[in-house]
């Protein structure tokens, strides 16, 4: 934005939010110059942090007043650059909303302000029987609202849906700072299915204040297998045996040698190290019915030529083989100083062939690749490992990263299954949908957000307010 | 003559047997400004309020293809015009199925259970259509065939239009073909039912409910004449206000166990006589109450939506304020079918206006007309209750699908 006109914007600001709620030295916005993807990096003209809605609103109109971008910002775990703030302008961080509103387990909702963190709800509802299904692996750290702007998932969506399936209705301030309610707690509202919109719609179209979720019934009992193969077809093929037989496991995740060896040295599990894949299956419910599930997952693991199937003794056990699951990314920084993962999905049968992909490109571009992923919903993870600081290794990865995105779309997949389009992959969005596909999801944009000053180019590659197409706007990490 | 949903004024039905042919009927009408009005089995036009304008019918009927279906990845896409039964009957060969509950379901269209967000009774376990769609192709009132999410279970490319094209009635697109998620077919159901005798000790056991340690599939509370005579029930107990239905699925083992622990649960909650209902009983028993809502095509069906909690208070309000009011609710999500086997234009006032609304919104929710006599004329109060705040913004987006408005002109909560 016009420098000029910062400091001005600086004063109202903090009159709407007071001194503490605001930051504008360049030494303290460099943390919010980039989110989990940090290829693209550009630091926001100010932050600000409102305590609540009407605060939004105030922050809103302010944007609009003074003509500047404005984007929200959970935790900033976001992998796919959805809170760059494209252009600077106003950051909108929302992390002190963080109140946990209403826990009604009669009618089975909680209500929350968008910066509470995903597993502090789970914590809120120990011991009460019921809990918050979506559980992306961040969930340490992430917040609901982040969770609904990218419409996160996790390793329990194979059953349990994502988070755009436990939304009831959220409370979001639109572009022109107008305060609605979509939803609420009563199902099936009249007209048009606005949460189901919003969520997903990676901060484009209003920023959420508060947000009613559905809870669900914990699962009476937990049956958690470990698969281990020695190769990365057998395990595959395992997985579509498990869902052929009609089981459909609470989770069904997979790790490859190469993040085996990191998970291993970090949490000391007793992976077999020279495994070349292993499953991670679960499965809950009825205690009636486990027995016989696991029973016949271990049968179809042994036909596809398991060398082995564990099973989680006890609840600490199965806590551990979590951990390692969940932290596999923070396990990561053992082996390089930089890493980028990718999210594509394909139909779980083409499952065996975008591994080899991956392999290969790995080989092609001399990346070092290693796979951690949602193996039952087809969503892959690759994490291809790198130094930031080497200019042609970037270029590498992000060539690599292309190809394999390429690949998931040529098999009928997509190339986010819960990331997000962000910055990062919005040159993919030609791919996936076409010019006509595009101009409709522009036109809803629009009329939510007509102006273009919200997260402008973000998701849709003609997304910004003056209709120019948008290319990887703000890149600067080692390039 | 009036002029009404179920007999709009049009010329003539167009039949399209491709998507291209059906955006070029669109595209066509959209410069003419005709008016169209979607149809698949034609089983939910008695909702919203009547259409005025005359126009064309569009059926998608001829729409019917199975365009692939990977069962091992457990999704199939289908052109929008299949029937639901076909699809049933398809999916099973593979032991698979699309768990959402469509009444009418031979005549009934896929494309015309996603446009209207029709559910049932699974609901409560499996949730509703919307979420099983995960890739959808349509035309906008442009004429423009567009499409969003694809193929695989978990997409988060682009804007959800599966989830913004569920229940928008055809005033946004014509659905023209879509990608579902699909579950395994369960192997054994079973009913267990008992009756409660004040609408207080229902509430009570609904609570109950969601601590016990069962998984119900359905909740079912249903009061009225026509339930206390049943005679897949049997006869109610004399002193019955409702009676509760829970229907379970599931693995052999799971289902005994879950029958015998919800009788001892009940047992327990001084509720003496339950029965359990299943094999072919069982099977009839789903179907009834799938059919339930639209199975009179003379009276007139309320659909209300409220807090679990608020759903027996809810029930006693309607059943006070008329007492011939047939009632089914999804009790645990709080939806709740009200209907009248006869019902008059002078009635709107005392029995929705004043009477089933101000009773939803104090319930935490709303209620609208569901299913409507062909020859009723009703306000857009009566139909659709009191203006929803978001209408403006749902407005907006009904201008950029149709900009001319052309498609299921003023029959939706937001496009008149």
């Amino acid at each position: 934005m016009i420098a000029t006109r910062l400091p001005a914007l600086v004063d109202r600001l903090r009159a709407v939010v007071g001194d503490d709620g605001v930051l504008s030295a360049h030494s303290d916005l460099v943390v919010y110059e980039c989110d989990g993807f940090v290829i693209e990096k550009n630091c926001p003209d100010v932050a600000v942090f409102p305590r609540t809605a009407a605060q939004v609103q105030a922050i809103v109109r302010l944007c609009n007043e003074f003509d500047v971008p404005f984007l929200p910002r959970g935790a900033g775990t976001s992998l796919a650059g959805g809170c760059l703030p494209v252009g600077g302008g106003v950051m909108i961080v929302l992390t002190r909303m963080k109140e946990i509103l209403e826990i009604n387990l009669r009618d089975r909702y909680a209500v929350v302000q968008p910066g509470v963190v995903n597993v502090w709800l789970t914590q809120a509802l120990k011991g009460t029987g019921y809990h918050y299904a979506p559980d992306p692996s961040s969930q340490g750290a992430c917040t609901i609202g982040g969770n609904v702007a990218t419409n996160s998932g996790g390793p329990h969506t194979l059953k349990y849906g994502v988070t755009v399936n436990h939304v009831l209705g959220v409370e979001a301030v639109l572009p022109d700072g107008t305060l609605v309610e979509f939803g609420g707690l009563s199902e099936d509202q009249p007209g048009l299915d606005l949460p189901g919109l919003i969520v997903g719609s990676e901060g484009t179209l209003a920023i959420v204040t508060k947000v009613w979720v559905r809870l669900t019934r914990d699962p009476q009992g937990w049956r958690t297998m470990l698969g281990i193969f020695e190769s990365v077809a057998d395990a595959t093929n395992a997985i579509s045996a498990i869902i052929g037989a009609g089981i459909v496991p609470a989770a069904l995740e997979m790790m490859d040698q190469g993040i085996l060896v990191a998970v291993e040295e970090a949490f000391r599990f007793g992976f077999p190290l020279d495994a070349q894949a292993i499953l991670l299956i679960e499965v809950d419910g009825l205690e009636a019915g486990l027995d016989q599930q696991r029973d016949r997952i271990i049968e179809l693991c042994r036909a596809n030529n398991a060398r082995d199937v564990r099973l989680a003794a006890s609840a600490a056990e199965r806590q551990l083989l979590w951990k390692c699951r969940k932290q596999a990314f923070g396990a990561v920084g053992r082996l390089s100083p930089s890493y980028c993962t990718q999210d594509g999905v394909v139909p779980r049968t083409k499952l065996p062939y975008i591994l080899e992909r991956i392999i290969d490109i790995g080989r092609r571009h001399e990346i070092r690749i290693v796979n951690v992923f949602h193996a039952g919903d087809g969503n892959i993870h690759p994490i291809l490992l790198f130094d930031e600081r080497d200019a042609d290794q970037v270029r590498r990865v992000l060539a690599a990263s292309g190809e394999i995105l390429d690949e998931c779309i040529a098999c009928g997949g997509s190339v986010t299954g819960e990331h997000g389009i962000g910055v990062e992959k919005i040159e993919f969005m030609h791919k996936l949908f076409s010019a006509a596909d595009l101009d409709v999801m522009a036109r809803v944009r629009h009329s939510f957000n007509p102006a273009g000053r919200l997260s402008p180019a973000k998701m849709l590659p003609t997304a910004g307010a003056c209709g120019l197409e948008q290319r990887h706007p703000g890149r600067r990490a080692a390039m | 003559m009036t002029v009404t949903a179920k007999t709009p004024p049009r010329s003539e039905t167009q039949s399209p047997a491709t998507a291209e042919e059906l955006a070029e009927i669109v595209a066509r009408a959209a410069a003419a400004e005709t008016a169209l009005y979607p149809v698949g089995g034609g089983t939910g036009l008695n909702f919203g309020l009547p259409a005025r304008r005359s126009g064309l019918s569009l059926s998608t009927t001829q729409l019917n293809r199975v365009v692939d279906y990977p069962a091992r990845d457990m999704t199939i896409t289908v052109e929008a015009g299949r029937s639901m039964q076909s699809l049933r009957e398809l999916l099973a060969t593979q032991g698979q199925r699309l768990p959402v509950d469509a009444p009418q379901a031979d005549t009934a269209t896929i494309g015309g259970v996603i446009a209207t967000a029709t559910s049932g009774p699974r609901r409560f376990g499996h949730g509703s259509i919307r979420d099983f769609v995960i890739g959808i192709s349509a035309v906008d009132g442009r004429g423009v065939a567009f499409k969003a999410g694809g193929r695989v279970v978990k997409n988060v490319a682009g804007y959800d239009f599966c989830k913004l094209l569920t229940g928008s009635r055809g005033a946004l697109a014509v659905i023209t073909q879509v990608t579902l998620k699909l579950r395994p077919v369960a192997e054994s159901t079973a009913w267990v039912v008992c009756d409660i005798a004040s609408y207080e000790k229902a509430e009570t056991v609904l609570a109950e409910l969601v601590r016990s340690a069962i998984v119900p599939t359905a909740i079912e509370l249903v009061a009225g004449p026509a339930w206390e005579r049943d005679n897949l029930l049997g006869p109610a107990s004399g002193c019955c206000a409702a009676r509760l239905l829970v229907g379970v699925e599931g693995a052999a083992v799971e289902v005994a166990w879950m029958t015998r622990q919800l009788q001892r649960e009940w047992r327990e909650q001084g509720i003496a006589d339950s029965q359990v209902i299943d094999a072919s009983g069982a099977a009839e028993l789903w179907s009834r109450l799938c059919e339930f809502p639209v199975e009179s095509a003379s009276g007139l069906t309320v659909k209300a939506t409220v807090r679990p909690s608020a759903v027996t208070r809810f029930v006693a309000a309607a059943r006070a304020i008329d007492e011939r009011a047939l009632i089914q609710s999804h009790a645990g999500n709080g939806i709740v079918y009200v209907r009248y086997p006869e019902f008059t234009a002078n009635e709107a006032l005392p029995v929705l206006v004043r009477g089933l609304q101000p009773a939803a919104v104090a319930a935490g929710g709303h209620a609208v007309v569901y299913q409507c006599p062909a020859d009723l004329e009703l306000t857009h109060q009566a139909v659709w209750g009191p203006a929803a705040p978001a209408s403006a913004i749902m407005a907006s987006v009904k201008k950029q699908f149709d900009p001319a408005g052309i498609l299921n002109p003023g029959l939706s909560l937001f496009a008149c």
